[in-house]
């Protein structure tokens, strides 16, 4: 058992999360293909744009649920829309916002996007402290208005007229997954302007306005598109309550900054929060490099039901960093790989 | 200079250096002898502590060497750049009277042996260092560059900010590092690439692991003498890093081997002591030796000279420059707990964790006399330790033997309540 722990500790997660996204992704896209059907109420970008997606992402099914008269929402149709959402909170309880970091095919697109960045040879850039604060406010007006709007399809909101039937699914309508996820399977017919009314061409243009920032912003900053997702905003109302959990031990934090460093979206409080335990943020999307990158033994570690599933480690940081073996019983340190070649 | 002032020089010098050599042999015998476990890994650190004291360090190549005058100068940039770092940070009482005759009358001692250091070339190189990187840390160092003295070595000012916490300070640093990498290679005339710096973060990350190591060993037993640690940690980037690693690791499978064999130096009624403070740095052992000598053991110290030196690690994400220079630029500044920093409360944080991981029973603050930023933080620290009822004896020194009598009661009331308290608390 404790041979096994070790190993897990020392072990490169991050080459597990790239295989398991890729895993992931040919699910999200392909399912379809060997008629794989997971249902409706998915807490990640599964986008039934794309024919052959085994499932939906519940943000449409949502905003179809929710263009609905007052009158039938607290009847019939509300059932269905708690039946729902109780399945969305149960599927992404179970994993909570590693939905983000392990699944999500736009949160992979992005990875790779990132990952030729890097081969590239280019700088990525971060948010200052102060803008990081205004900006991560905006998935939550996101997530307001992508339910208020189906809601003011079908009611009177505050004696205002009804809004137009073309704002339908109004953020499936903006969103990236629209347009980039059909692509896979070859499919180009959401790559338009449509011009039938002043809505619809506002949306559409909208939507492609959004697409080009997704390529342009994700390339010079990582998860720049996760930043402003009202699903991520969504998780992070019931994060909390999840039995998959990152929590820190503040005592064995010297407050280094490495796990503020690697951070893909940018969680200082990672770093300089010593106070706290629960450390899934409302931007996290639980890769654990941060974790990885802890030197100290304990301070960070991931847990589900309590059983601590992947801790940080000296030991497991250096091996895995630095490709260092700290065994104890051969203390000539060897170099497991790729240290550069002495001229 | 005038003929007068250069014979003047040329007798300061020799006879400094004269004097640093009969300094540095005392302490390495009494190492040597004045205890009886000593560990065989052990003399390849005294073999390079004699050698430095001699100034006959990497004589066999001619390299290239920048002189750094603090802990605070990334040495991995100086490994890159296919130099040599040297330290200046001088523990010799004979170099402290050097430097005392250039700087203001209550100066610490530690700077003014540093001078001192440069001043009579007794740096432990034979060629003269292409230039002494001087960070903005303490008052009294950052200072160091603009005394009149006629030393003909350039100081290069490696701006450090005052504080560490913010965003801002964070961001400045980066770009300082950043322009220091550009700075280091002029310096040097060679281009600081891209697999030359990997290379050096994998050496310098090498000999931290090691180190890690042997803190970890501590951590579990009475292993080590605390002055033999100080030394191991001292006698870093005296000697070609590689072989330095090479030896500290074999001194740890030593001590490994020692565990599980019978010469355990576990006794429990020797009280357990943290040092902190102004740093001890070789041959300036007399306060730890004191200690020892008392029957104190020293279990691990806080020290910018040792822990902070070789602790905290560089964690780069994309090996590529843009992001191994704020990493390392990081390892500097984040995790430092030097007293030069407002807020330093890392600090409280860190020797508090000490006291619990070593199971401390006592800690020593050691502060120079003139070394105001240490003065001031032992207001804190005192505070800090009442609260948490660890006793703590406070010395003020300097380098000089004068005040080894007054020292040594002080210090052995200090260890032997210790004791009474934990034989008391057994029993």
């Amino acid at each position: 058992m404790r041979k096994l722990k070790r190993y897990i500790n020392n072990s490169n997660i991050s080459r597990f999360r790239l295989i398991f996204q890729i895993l992931a992704f040919l699910l999200l896209i392909y399912g379809g293909y060997v008629s794989i059907h997971i249902g409706t109420s998915i807490p990640t970008f599964a986008c039934p744009y794309n024919q052959e997606c085994p499932g939906t992402c519940y943000l449409i099914s949502a905003q179809h649920q929710l263009h609905n008269t007052w009158a039938s929402l607290f009847g019939f149709r509300g059932k269905a829309f708690l039946i729902g959402f109780l399945t969305f909170i149960l599927f992404f309880l179970v994993i909570n916002k590693a939905w983000c970091g392990y699944i999500c095919p736009l949160g992979t697109i992005q990875d790779w996007i990132t990952k030729v960045r890097n081969l590239a040879g280019v700088s990525f850039s971060r948010y200052d402290n102060l803008s990081f604060k205004r900006l991560k406010a905006i998935k939550y007006v996101i997530l307001f208005l992508l339910i208020i709007i189906p809601l003011g399809m079908s009611n009177s909101l505050l004696g205002l007229p009804l809004f137009s039937e073309d704002l339908s699914a109004p953020f499936c309508q903006i969103c990236p997954g629209r347009v980039v996820t059909p692509l896979f399977i070859g499919d180009t017919s959401q790559l338009f302007i449509d011009f039938t009314n002043t809505t619809t061409m506002i949306m559409s243009t909208l939507g492609i306005i959004v697409l080009a920032l997704f390529f342009i912003g994700s390339f010079f900053k990582k998860r720049f598109f996760c930043f402003f997702c009202p699903m991520s905003a969504l998780h992070s109302l019931f994060s909390p309550i999840s039995p998959l959990r990152l929590n820190k031990k503040g005592d064995n934090c010297t407050r280094c900054g490495n796990c503020y460093r690697v951070c893909d979206v940018g969680i200082k409080a990672i770093a300089d929060d010593i106070e706290h335990k629960y450390m899934v943020k409302d931007d996290c999307m639980m890769c654990f490099k941060c974790v990885e990158a802890c030197p100290e033994n304990d301070c960070l570690e991931v847990s589900f039901v309590k059983v601590p599933l992947f801790t940080s480690t000296e030991e497991g940081f250096f091996k895995r960093n630095l490709h260092l073996d700290n065994d104890m019983k051969n203390p000539s340190c060897t170099i497991i790989e790729d240290e550069p070649k002495r001229k | 200079m005038n003929q007068k002032e250069n014979k003047r020089y040329e007798r300061l010098s020799s006879s400094s250096k004269k004097q640093l050599v009969i300094e540095s042999d005392q302490v390495l015998h009494e190492l040597q002898t004045e205890f009886t476990d000593n560990l065989s890994g052990m003399d390849y650190f005294y073999g390079v502590a004699h050698q430095f004291a001699r100034g006959q360090l990497s004589n066999q190549e001619k390299r290239k060497y920048i002189a750094t005058s603090c802990v605070q100068v990334p040495i991995e940039l100086i490994y890159a750049a296919g130099a040599l770092p040297v330290r200046t940070c001088s523990g010799a009482h004979s170099m402290s009277m050097a430097g005392a005759e250039f700087l203001p009358a209550r100066s610490c001692s530690l700077v003014n042996a540093t001078f001192g250091a440069i001043h009579t070339n007794s740096l432990p190189v034979s060629s003269k260092p292409l230039a002494i990187i001087n960070p903005t840390t303490c008052d009294q160092k950052k200072k160091l560059s603009e005394i009149p003295s006629g030393i003909d070595i350039p100081f290069y000012t490696l701006e450090v900010p005052p504080t560490k916490d913010s965003e801002e300070a964070r961001e400045y640093w980066y770009r300082i590092v950043k322009k220091f990498t550009r700075d280091l290679e002029q310096i040097t005339g060679k281009r600081i690439r891209k697999s030359n710096l990997k290379e050096a973060i994998f050496r310098v990350a090498k000999a931290q692991q090691a180190f890690r190591q042997l803190h970890q060993i501590r951590m579990g037993h009475h292993s080590i003498r605390g002055t033999d640690a100080l030394l191991i940690a001292n006698t870093f980037f005296y000697d070609d890093i590689d072989s330095w690693t090479h030896h500290l690791h074999s001194l740890n499978s030593e001590l490994v081997q020692r565990l599980t064999g019978d010469l355990n130096r576990q006794n429990s009624s020797s009280p357990r002591i943290l040092l902190t403070g102004s740093p001890s740095i070789f041959p300036n052992f007399k306060l730890p030796l004191m200690i020892e000598k008392m029957g104190g053991d020293i279990v691990v110290d806080e020290f910018c000279s040792s822990n902070r030196l070789l602790y905290d690690t560089v964690a780069v994400d994309e090996w590529n420059m843009y992001d191994m220079i704020p990493a390392i630029a990081d390892r500097y500044l984040k995790a430092c707990t030097c007293p030069c920093f407002t807020p330093n409360r890392d600090r409280d944080r860190k020797l508090l964790t000490y006291i619990k991981d070593f199971k401390v029973d006592g800690v020593v603050y050691q502060s120079f006399s003139g070394c105001q930023l240490y003065e001031l933080e032992s207001m804190r620290i005192s505070k800090l330790l009442e609260q948490e009822n660890i006793p703590m004896l406070y010395i003020e020194t300097d380098y000089s033997p004068d005040d080894k009598g007054q020292l040594s009661t002080r210090i052995e009331a200090f260890i032997e309540s210790l004791k009474a308290k934990k034989l008391h608390l057994i029993a």
